[in-house]
């Protein structure tokens, strides 16, 4: 049995459920989405969060939620009109709920007053003033004015010895057989009372497949008797082939049952004596039979025969599947995910060994390890599904975000969610919220206009704010999107010269100015307002989503509004990988990263002035980057017949191409973190173990081509020695 | 006079904090033989598959609330004798009052002490030893 303390994290757990609930519900309503049930499920869920919190003793939290409830009863009993200032002032009262909890499970005092605006509103909306609530919260506990009497349990019993009891006998099949006769055991039975028996023929199989020495009929009915349940038990005790089933029927009326009884209750009509075997028909006789005309039930405690014992169960099937959950620590999944790791490892290195065998020796080992590599990639999936989230846990925070930043700047503003179920890796999920919060701050402070200037422009007065999020190959994609100015292009230009970002003379296309905004050192102490500036810490929220894999791109049309869009890797901790080799040196590029691979004719290169190289590919000029240079290390610094060049996404839509000397394959790879011994070393994201035990560092395409324009030699020469000798 | 020990108490709750704190407290009591379900429809299922002595239901549930729950068990021929203990909030009176006419044993305030747990179960159960 789980402590007091486990228990508690547990409501906390339900309340983080409710909160999201009660958000989703309001907003719903809010927007005239809301069906019937929308009410009652956000009422239950803060009745809820009052229930466990009066058991848990957290007083604040209670008195708050209990006029949250009541101001949520009385909408739903329809005393209060759900009107848009109503579910604004509930909304309110649900962050401030939030609030509660989260102080409650800090363990820390709630501030004094806190909430008590909100809840005054609260109080007025279901006409109560701060009396009134003082006057509910002395109430008693216990209906006392209530002429309530507990029923005791033995009040309940029948009124004479004479009791009504349900039996089943159903043969087992072999019963028979064993020499047993289900005959003289209902004999006995009868013996002890009134017995009323119908027959089940429904076991009975056609009569060209029916066995004499088995036994197919069952029986059920009724027994009233002045026995106890033990002794008429008794008659069965040696009867272990047939199950046998005595309840004792009590001396209630009937209460009708929520769910109707519907006519398959009543046992269909059963076969025509004619199809039955001498044997059986022998067997049946002496019980009275009755296919003709069914005695009337007789006496009302019978009916209860019409409400089958397995009614609830079929009922149960019947309702709507719930999903079954159950909560892990994140700290075992991740040692499993440690685990599957290392059997990466361990299979590339198996596969390694296979590979040197002399063939035919390896023909079946290479088919078995196919196999155990298919498993092992279906493990690893199954693995990141489990550690996987839902955005939503992300977005959910969004709404409260843009409520409370519209009206401290006097806009209105709507989100809208769409793609919340997307589900990504706990370990982005948690370095989502910063990059996104700060998007959606800006966008409510700067891109979406004031309500006058909205309509001046011919917009809706309410801005609306789009946040979406979808799966795209093996990435995810979110998109914030607004309907606002969009990039004021000059200010950003002028601003730009103005810190010397840009050449004074410089000209530049409205994509790259508004690109501008995303550079290092284009937002400064200029703050414009307490809450965001555009552009202030853009160049953080690159960084934040380029450290964990990801990619921005920014999108603006002057008037119309801006879309923000970046894409993230699903998983952070196993990848697919392209082994490549430059020189005598291996390393990982991630497959994400990859467009395409080629090997062009020396003639698709041109050398032009002050390039490295171009290739010609297909129409379009992609500029060359030697990663032996990049890299210092000594390679052909010519693209030769032998040399591959690699077409990188280098994100912003610029392309890359990378020149390799060797293709090695593509195969799954464990990212062995390096920052944590080195530091971040430009250029490189990470290590990881291959096949044959060595160590390759794993590039990072993006670093790369800024490292292009910029090359350190020697940070990553440094780096090759030192890791091979840590990792490994 | 029943004794705790072996006393077969079904709780009914959808939250899983609150029902697994009323089965610590019913354990505290010295009963050893709880069961639970999260809704009505599964604790129907629990109750016609073994004997019960008592069924502690909340009354908020999402699938056959607490009142349902009630009435299917006073309609069900095999447990239609199970004392029933209905969970109500502070200011459920209209449902006490439904309860009682459902046939319900007794009636529990939420929030509620280990104390007044027990006695609500004594009124109906008798004296625990």
């Amino acid at each position: 049995m789980a402590s007091l303390e486990q228990l508690k994290l547990t409501f906390f757990d339900e309340c983080a459920e409710g909160m999201q609930q009660i958000e989703q519900g309001l907003s719903d309503i809010r927007d005239g989405l809301g069906a019937e049930d929308t009410i009652n499920a956000v009422f239950r869920a803060v009745h809820s969060a009052k229930g466990g919190a009066g058991i848990f003793g957290f007083e604040g939290l209670v008195e708050f939620a209990h006029v949250f409830e009541t101001t949520l009863d009385a909408i739903r009993r329809g005393d209060l009109a759900a009107s848009t200032d109503v579910i604004d002032v509930l909304l309110m009262a649900s962050d401030i709920l939030s609030d509660l909890v989260q102080f409650s499970r800090a363990g820390e005092e709630i501030p004094e007053g806190f909430g008590a605006e909100c809840r005054q509103m609260l109080e007025r909306l279901i006409g109560k003033d701060g009396v009134g609530a003082e006057e509910e919260e002395a109430a008693p506990a216990d209906f006392e004015d209530l002429d309530f009497v507990p029923v005791m349990f033995d009040a309940m019993g029948g009124d004479d010895d004479m009791k009504t009891y349900e039996v089943s006998v159903r043969p087992l099949p072999d019963m028979l057989k064993n020499g047993c006769d289900p005959l003289l055991l209902i004999r006995q039975l009868r013996q002890l009372g009134e017995l009323d028996l119908k027959a089940d023929g429904e076991r009975l199989p056609d009569l060209a497949s029916m066995q004499p020495d088995v036994a197919y009929v069952a029986w059920t009915g009724t027994l009233r008797s002045t026995s106890t349940k033990v002794q008429i038990e008794e008659i069965f005790e040696f009867a272990s082939d047939c199950e046998f089933s005595v309840s004792e029927v009590g001396g209630f009326p009937p209460i009708e049952m929520p769910v109707p009884v519907v006519a398959e209750a009543v046992a269909p009509p059963l076969q025509p004596l004619d199809n039955s075997p001498n044997l059986t028909e022998e067997v049946m006789q002496p019980i009275a039979f009755e296919r003709e005309a069914p005695p009337p039930p007789p006496r009302p405690a019978a009916p209860a025969a019409a409400i089958e014992s397995a009614e609830p169960k079929a009922q149960a099937r019947a309702a709507k599947p719930q999903a079954t959950t159950t909560r892990i620590e994140l700290e075992k999944i991740d040692r499993v995910v440690n685990m599957v790791g290392e059997l990466v490892i361990a299979q590339a290195m198996l596969g390694q060994i296979v590979h040197d065998l002399p063939e035919g020796v390896s023909d079946r080992l290479s088919q078995i390890l196919d196999e155990v590599v298919h498993h092992t990639r279906e493990l690893k999936d199954g693995l990141m599904s489990m550690r996987a989230q839902a955005v939503g846990t992300v977005f959910q925070r969004m709404p409260r975000l843009v409520r409370e930043v519209a009206m401290k700047v006097g806009k209105k503003v709507r989100l809208e969610l769409s793609g919340e179920t997307t589900e990504v890796d706990r370990s982005i999920i948690e370095r989502l919220s910063d990059p996104l919060t700060h998007i959606i701050r800006n966008s409510v402070d700067h891109g979406i206009e004031a309500p006058a200037a909205r309509l001046a422009a011919g917009k809706n007065e309410e801005g609306t704010i789009r946040l979406s999020a979808g799966h795209r190959g093996s990435r995810i994609v979110i998109e914030v999107s607004d309907d606002g100015a969009g990039i004021n292009t000059e200010r950003v230009l002028n601003k730009a010269r103005e810190k010397g970002l840009v050449a004074a003379d410089a000209v530049l296309t409205e994509d790259e100015i508004n690109n501008l905004i995303m550079m290092p050192g284009f937002s400064t102490a200029e703050t414009i307002s307490d809450i965001s500036g555009r552009g202030v810490g853009m160049d953080v929220v690159r960084t934040n989503i380029q450290e964990i894999g990801g990619r921005l791109s920014l999108n603006s049309v002057r008037g119309k509004g801006m879309t923000i869009q970046f894409s993230l890797p699903l998983t952070l901790a196993v990848m697919d990988g392209m082994v490549i080799k430059v020189g005598r040196e291996t390393y990982v590029m991630p497959m994400s990263a990859i467009v395409e691979c080629l090997r062009p004719p020396r003639s698709y290169i041109n050398n032009l002035v002050g390039t490295r190289g171009m290739l010609q590919l297909r129409g379009e000029l992609v500029p060359l980057v030697y990663l032996g240079d990049l890299l210092d290390i000594s390679s052909s610094s010519e693209v030769s017949g032998e040399s591959v060049v690699i077409i990188t996404d280098a994100g912003e839509g610029t392309r890359l191409g990378l020149v390799a000397d060797e293709l090695c394959g593509h195969q799954q790879v464990v990212v062995k973190s390096i920052e944590e011994s080195y530091g971040p070393v430009p250029g490189v994201a990470a290590a990881t173990i291959l096949g044959n035990g060595s160590v390759a560092l794993i590039l990072d395409v993006e670093k790369l081509s800024d490292l292009a324009g910029d090359p350190v030699p020697g940070t990553v020469t440094a780096l090759r020695g030192g890791v091979a000798a840590k990792v490994a | 006079m029943p004794n705790a020990v072996a006393l077969k108490v079904l709780v009914v709750d959808d939250q899983d904090s609150v029902r697994k704190m009323t089965c610590l407290t019913l354990e505290q009591m010295g009963i050893r033989h709880i069961h639970e379900a999260e809704n009505g429809v599964k604790a129907m299922e629990i109750a016609s598959l073994q004997p019960l002595d008592l069924i502690i239901s909340d009354y908020y549930m999402d699938q056959m609330d607490g009142l349902d729950l009630l009435r299917a068990v006073r309609g069900h021929p095999v447990v239609r004798r199970v004392p029933f203990i209905l969970l109500t909030g502070r200011g459920d009176r209209e449902l006490v009052v439904k309860a009682a006419q459902a046939g319900v044993n007794n009636y529990l305030v939420k929030p509620f002490t280990g104390a007044i747990l027990k006695q609500k179960i004594e009124q109906v159960m008798g004296k625990l030893a």
